[in-house]
């Protein structure tokens, strides 16, 4: 059989820090079936978000509503811990494009790990000062302990590390 | 200029009549990984995983390809995010289970219009043959709780001038998922290590009145009922609201919802934050966090949780005390061994929710660490 491909599907995140107060990050979706893109702005450092839209270029169903109305439900919601659960209880039954949802989730990340690529680069580059540097991390941030395979039982950031309650 | 840029690439080809191959690649910033997926039709189960890294950011994330063979054998239906979440995000890695739910919704896109295809093809020469496949509804996960031996006793009284310890938050698997702890073993173990009461607060569920009279008088353990409640602005404790919230509800709204009741609102676990940095990173100071909507329209602040790290208790608790606001403080345990690591100690009778709720009012309450200042 041919191997010609059946779907295909790029997606595309990005963040850029507007001032001191503002960070805005988008999320552009393009694939076989469907053309959209969600974006955020932010404000620094509550990350709350301040202003969001939506927009669906190309799509199968004719009958979306419109999505900025909808996703600007999600204003004031902070983006850190429980947001996913806060952005489905809120949008999820408002006949909005699920892949919006997860677009705007997206955006979120993108956000979190834009932050996280700062803390990243505080990482020593000779490995085994890396590992100990990450065992420290993983004391002050107890959280982290099998949070996944890089800090569960078996590997050498967490030996040593009592687990947590 | 962008902080931060994140691609990702899917293609699905067909390289059988029932099998689909799935390519996906994740590369951002901080990592570069792929993915190669084999899916059967129309079953849409996972049959084959093979992925690898090509950037990374802890030496030991090597350690994550293997775990991902848990999701062979998943199948594409209702409840696969939560089943990659729970097992492939936290045993191997949560930018390797994004991309695999990625790779698992374009392998449906690609099956939904395949069988279009499929069945207009069929349609052309003698009609249609439609396969209807249709994902199986998710089942949830009730616990069952071990049953206790009755005791039938009245609650024992309690030192009034010792005032009383109280867990005010607590969760059991029969009411939040999310828990692992019967109540009866709650209850026991809070009993055994000496707290004078434990306040249930499932998530978004209440529990009845004549259920917790039961506990009480099984128990002999003063056991109260609040809420933990998920509103736009995060998660919220509220003791003397008899009612179970559905949904997420917007902060204001259950602001109104709780003073037409009398109860009172806790703002639960406020910076339980990132995993990977802090507060400080984000130039966030108690000053600027006092500004938070939130703020404005709870009675108290939880400033020990033993979720959250040290440093996001200290900052809840400098919070707390720049807006003069009364601290709480609980466990917030999911297990039984947690429950009591942290409380709330009142120098009063709490008898009831009624007696919870003034004295929350009042302010009487004092966090304390209890459980690590025991011998348990």
């Amino acid at each position: 059989m041919p191997r010609v491909t059946c779907f295909s599907r790029s997606r595309c995140t990005g963040v850029e820090q507007l001032d001191d107060q503002t960070i805005r990050s988008f999320c552009r979706l393009q694939d076989t079936f469907m053309e959209a893109m969600v974006e955020i702005t932010a404000r620094v450092p509550d990350l709350d978000i301040t202003a969001v839209r939506g927009e669906i270029q190309r799509s199968p169903n004719t009958e979306t509503p419109e999505p900025t109305p909808l996703l600007e439900k999600v204003i004031g919601v902070r983006i850190g811990a429980g947001m996913q659960k806060i952005f489905e209880g809120l949008l999820e039954g408002t006949g909005l494009c699920k892949q919006l949802i997860f677009m705007l989730e997206e955006c979120c990340h993108g956000v979190i790990l834009s932050f996280t690529k700062g803390t990243v680069e505080r990482f020593p580059h000779d490995e085994e000062e890396a590992v100990e540097y990450l065992a420290r991390d993983v004391k002050k941030h107890i959280r982290l302990y099998n949070r996944c395979a890089a800090f569960a039982p078996g590997s050498r950031i967490v030996e040593g590390i009592k687990p947590p309650r | 200029m962008l902080n931060y840029m994140r691609n990702k690439v899917m293609s699905v080809a067909r390289v059988r009549e029932d099998l689909l191959s799935v390519y996906g690649v994740l590369d951002d910033d901080l990592y570069g990984l792929w993915m190669k997926v084999g899916i059967d039709l129309p079953g849409m189960e996972i049959l084959s995983l093979e992925a690898g890294w090509n950037r990374w950011t802890t030496p030991e994330c090597r350690l994550a390809i293997e775990p991902l063979q848990e999701a062979v054998g998943m199948r594409i239906e209702p409840g696969l995010r939560q089943k990659v979440q729970k097992s492939i995000s936290r045993k191997a890695c949560r930018h390797f289970a994004n991309l695999l739910l990625e790779c698992c919704h374009a392998a449906k896109e690609a099956s939904q219009w395949i069988s279009t295809q499929d069945l207009e093809k069929d349609r052309a020469p003698e009609g249609v043959s439609g396969d209807g496949k249709k994902a199986d509804s998710p089942s949830p996960s009730g616990g069952h709780e071990k049953g206790a031996p009755q005791k039938d006793e009245k609650p024992r009284e309690r030192d009034s001038s010792a005032g009383i310890i109280i867990d005010l938050h607590v969760h059991t698997s029969k009411g939040s998922p999310c828990s692992s702890a019967p109540v009866d073993g709650l209850i026991e173990e809070a009993g055994r290590i000496g707290l004078g009461g434990i306040c249930l607060t499932d998530h978004n569920h209440v529990w009845p009145p004549d259920r917790v009279e039961d506990l009480r008088r099984k128990h002999g353990f003063l056991v109260l009922r609040g809420n933990e409640i998920t509103t736009d602005q995060g998660d919220i404790l509220v003791f003397g609201l008899d009612r179970d919230i559905y949904g997420i509800i917007k902060l204001e709204e259950l602001r109104e919802e709780v003073l037409a009741e009398g109860g009172v609102m806790i703002a639960a676990h406020p910076f339980r934050g990132f995993l990977v940095f802090d507060a400080a990173q984000l130039g966030l100071t108690p000053e600027k966090a006092m500004e938070r909507r939130l703020f404005k329209h709870v009675d108290g602040v939880e400033v020990l949780n033993s979720k959250v790290t040290k440093d996001e208790n200290d900052f809840a608790g400098k919070v707390a005390a720049g807006l003069g606001m009364p601290g709480t403080g609980g466990s917030d345990a999911h297990s039984v061994e947690e429950v009591g690591i942290y409380a709330t100690r009142f120098p009063g009778i709490i008898r009831d929710e009624k007696d919870l709720v003034q004295a929350v009012k009042r302010g009487e309450g004092v966090p304390v660490a209890f459980r690590r200042n025991r011998i348990t």
